[in-house]
């Protein structure tokens, strides 16, 4: 097998190198594409499920998407005019940095058993038997609160920045609605059953909202939703509902426990749950809307 | 461990200097490029790097159970970076917009 992960690893510099060095648009991102789904394998090999899963479905699909639709509206790029000099400087120094990485990468395996015993040693009270679930939702449930803030200041940025109203999606042929009904009702099944899943086994709230999010954008694409029908205030309510959701739960451990965010005692499944439910929509929505753009003042704009 | 020169190949090797040669990559061409688009995938291929080196630190080979909080971050990684990414590709565009428009 290590001639596969030789293979693997070739084949991800030479996909990372072609989506940052193709000359049109389409093809860079197609490279960026490719390149994320070979990383993704990459940590099938590494024992890291829980994150191959969201590299797959946000870090190479929807960043991907992202990026189609960006370049779709953006003028075709200009020719690098970077000097001869400062190209050879870049090159020294993005060699000496990477070459430092990888030296200083050779003795790390000592350095990493740091967290490790604890999160062993306490994963029985965490509610929860997947030891990635436990470090996002409860150990460093902190992180997580905040990360969802940080999703909700990239829309607000995004509708700030975005052009008024979205355009409709073209029309697609006759067989995309046959195509949608089962796609939509399946993609919430398979959200709700990563969310639910995420408890025991690689899976969990931001896997399932990249899901349901693909779902969204099915039915976007088929006409079936249209985010700028409806009014501004319950969609920023769905998409701050995480957050809300969250910091609750934060405060009302606080008075409960007398600790932000440390669960009651035994309750801890149901708490991490009842959050997990609340993130699952609200990244769904947000990675949506990221996408779609949000038509600015409601019916005003 | 294993010796400095030689040491034995294993997966988490080969990723862990993937990642920092993707790194690498990824650095020299955010520097040399003038597309603010291309620009934006680098830092998406640098941040890939970096947690390329993260996931491959939590491994400890085959049969172990790898670090669960190297794999948190990351996660969390994921997520920042396309919320990020969003913001950076409309603030892109709409300097592509003004910039065509003061061209006229």
């Amino acid at each position: 097998m290590i001639v596969f992960d030789l293979m693997l690893a070739a084949a991800i510099l030479v996909a990372g190198w072609s989506a940052l060095s193709a000359p049109d648009r389409t093809g860079a991102i197609a490279g960026f594409l490719v390149f994320g789904l070979l990383v993704a394998l990459s940590w099938v090999r590494l024992d890291a499920p829980d994150v191959a899963l969201a590299e797959a479905a946000i870090g190479s699909g929807l960043t991907g998407a992202l990026m189609l639709r960006a370049a779709g509206r953006m003028a075709p790029p200009a020719a690098d005019r970077v000097p001869r000099a400062q190209r050879a400087a870049a090159a020294l120094l993005a060699c000496g940095l990477a070459g430092g990485l990888a030296v200083a990468v050779m003795d790390l395996p000592g350095a990493t058993i740091v967290y490790d015993p604890l999160v062993r040693a306490d994963l029985g009270q965490s509610g929860v038997s997947n030891p990635v679930t436990a470090v996002l939702l409860n150990f460093r449930a902190w992180d997580t609160l905040l990360e969802m803030a940080v999703l909700l200041a990239a829309l607000v940025l995004v509708a700030a920045l975005g052009p008024r109203g979205t355009p409709r999606p073209a029309r697609l042929g006759p067989l995309y609605t046959p195509f949608l009904r089962i796609m939509a009702p399946l993609s919430v099944l398979v959200a709700g059953h990563l969310l639910w899943l995420g408890a025991t086994a690689p899976g969990g709230a931001f896997q399932a909202g990249a899901v349901l999010c693909g779902g969204l954008l099915a039915l976007y694409f088929g006409g079936a939703l249209r985010p700028a029908a409806v009014p501004a205030g319950p969609l920023w309510a769905l998409c701050a509902a995480g957050v809300a959701v969250f910091a609750a739960a934060a405060l009302a451990a606080e008075v409960l426990t007398g600790t932000l965010l440390a669960y009651p005692d035994g309750a801890d499944k149901i708490w991490i749950l009842a959050i997990e439910g609340g993130l699952t929509v609200s990244i769904g929505a947000t990675l949506l809307l990221l996408f779609t753009g949000l038509r600015q003042g409601g019916a005003r704009a | 461990m294993t010796p400095f020169p030689f040491p034995d190949l294993t997966p988490q090797l080969i990723y862990h200097l993937a990642g920092a040669a993707l790194v690498g990559i990824a650095l020299y061409r955010g520097a040399t490029s003038s597309d603010l688009l291309t620009r934006i995938l680098a830092l998406n291929v640098l941040s890939v790097g970096i947690a390329a080196v993260f996931v491959a630190a939590a491994n400890r080979g085959a049969g172990a159970v790898p670090d669960p909080v190297p794999h948190a971050f990351v996660l969390t990684g994921i997520v920042v970076l396309v919320a990020v990414t969003a913001a950076l590709l409309a603030l892109a565009e709409r300097i592509d917009l003004t910039g065509a428009k003061s061209d006229d």
